[in-house]
């Protein structure tokens, strides 16, 4: 009896808890996205952006939105370090690309590394949201401006945004991460990652 | 007067002091890299029977630093280390391949341990000025690295005994659990 009732409330009141892998080229911008999504959704100032370092490994961020648990895995963007990248996909509910909306030079390379994971069979159907980082430089492109130069195949199978925006000020963050919620919570993805660590607990 | 000048800065200003374990096998060089910060000057190690622990201040961030003995007798009593742990440094030989896999086993062990549920892991590829030293790359690969999920980590090439890349690590280490500066 105690177990049914504990099983309805952790049902009702439990958050549904999310993956999401954080990735891009080197100094596009993501642990400074990951420090500054951490100060604005836990309300404690996140590391001041002179003073973060180039991430050779993985950095953690958790938070708690509304209903939802996200687990953030912001991952080292060099190129000796992608390899890495594919390690965090099957358990990832979805991913933000960081691009660096100022660096016309490092656009290819962005490309490139993009359509590596929109093409890896582990991230198939996945959440993407492209974030046109830098947007407070003035070299910075718009997110149109931006999709056209990357002018990717294969984003339409799956729910994609691009969102323009800046981890130093913070613009743009709350709206694209409300909209990954919201992709999340309703995407077929979702479903199966649940289904399978339900089956992973019984084990 | 330089000494006493640090003293009242650190009356009026306490740093708070983290706990870091630092672990490895026998002869990774876990002694050689506490001493080498701590003193600034590299040491003759004899194996650690037991532990080592000193205090090393990192940019007004006091640091307790554990040494734990690395040898297979000793690997079982790591645990009791643990509690109020902020960060494990794992020292690595990164010519000794044949090992790899022991290490590999322990630090997965040690991760799974409730003590150690908050702390951030920093891997230090030591020995890199030898010939034939693994790169980190190759012991991210070996380590199975990418296999943890839960806790933050770096890997930091390293050469205990010229001091390179102990400072970077450390500067990792402080901009984790202090969220300091860490650049000069």
């Amino acid at each position: 009896m105690f177990s049914l009732f504990y099983g309805l409330w952790q049902h009702v009141f439990s958050k549904a808890e999310f993956h999401v892998v954080i990735l891009g080229v080197h100094k596009a911008g993501k642990t400074t996205l990951l420090e500054k999504v951490k100060s604005i959704y836990l309300k404690e100032e996140g590391l001041p952006h002179d003073r973060i370092v180039p991430t050779v490994g993985l950095n953690i961020g958790r938070i708690e939105d509304a209903n939802v648990k996200l687990v953030f895995w912001d991952l080292g963007g060099q190129p000796g370090l992608r390899t890495i990248w594919e390690k965090y996909y099957e358990e990832a509910h979805a991913v933000i690309y960081v691009i660096d909306s100022a660096a016309a030079s490092s656009f290819e390379d962005a490309k490139s590394a993009l359509e590596k994971v929109l093409h890896h069979e582990d991230l198939q159907g996945v959440p993407l949201l492209i974030f046109a980082n830098k947007q407070e430089l003035p070299a910075a492109v718009t997110e149109e401006e931006l999709a056209r130069h990357l002018h990717l195949k294969g984003l339409d199978e799956r729910p994609y945004m691009f969102q323009a925006g800046s981890a130093y000020d913070g613009t743009g963050i709350k709206a694209g991460i409300d909209w990954l919620v919201e992709e999340m919570e309703r995407s077929k993805r979702t479903e199966v990652l649940m289904a399978r660590t339900e089956t992973a607990e019984k084990i | 007067m330089g000494a006493w000048m640090s003293r009242v800065w650190f009356l009026m200003f306490p740093a708070k002091e983290y706990k870091i374990v630092v672990v490895g096998l026998d002869n990774a060089g876990k002694t050689t890299t506490l001493y080498k910060l701590h003193l600034g000057e590299a040491v003759t190690a004899a194996p650690t029977i037991g532990s080592n622990v000193e205090e090393v201040v990192f940019k007004n961030i006091r640091f307790e630093v554990w040494d734990l003995g690395g040898q297979e007798s000793l690997r079982t009593s790591w645990a009791t280390y643990y509690r109020g742990t902020h960060a494990v440094i794992v020292v690595i030989d990164s010519t000794d391949r044949a090992r790899i896999n022991i290490i590999k086993d322990e630090l997965f062990r040690l991760l799974q341990h409730g003590d150690l549920e908050g702390a951030v892991v920093l891997v230090f590829a030591n020995k890199q000025d030898l010939k034939d030293a693994m790169s980190p790359a190759e012991i991210t690969d070996a380590l199975s690295l990418h296999s943890i999920k839960n806790h933050d980590w770096h890997i930091q090439a390293s050469c205990a005994i010229t001091g390179e890349g102990l400072y970077d690590g450390l500067g990792w280490i402080a901009q984790k659990v202090a969220g300091k500066a860490t650049t000069s």
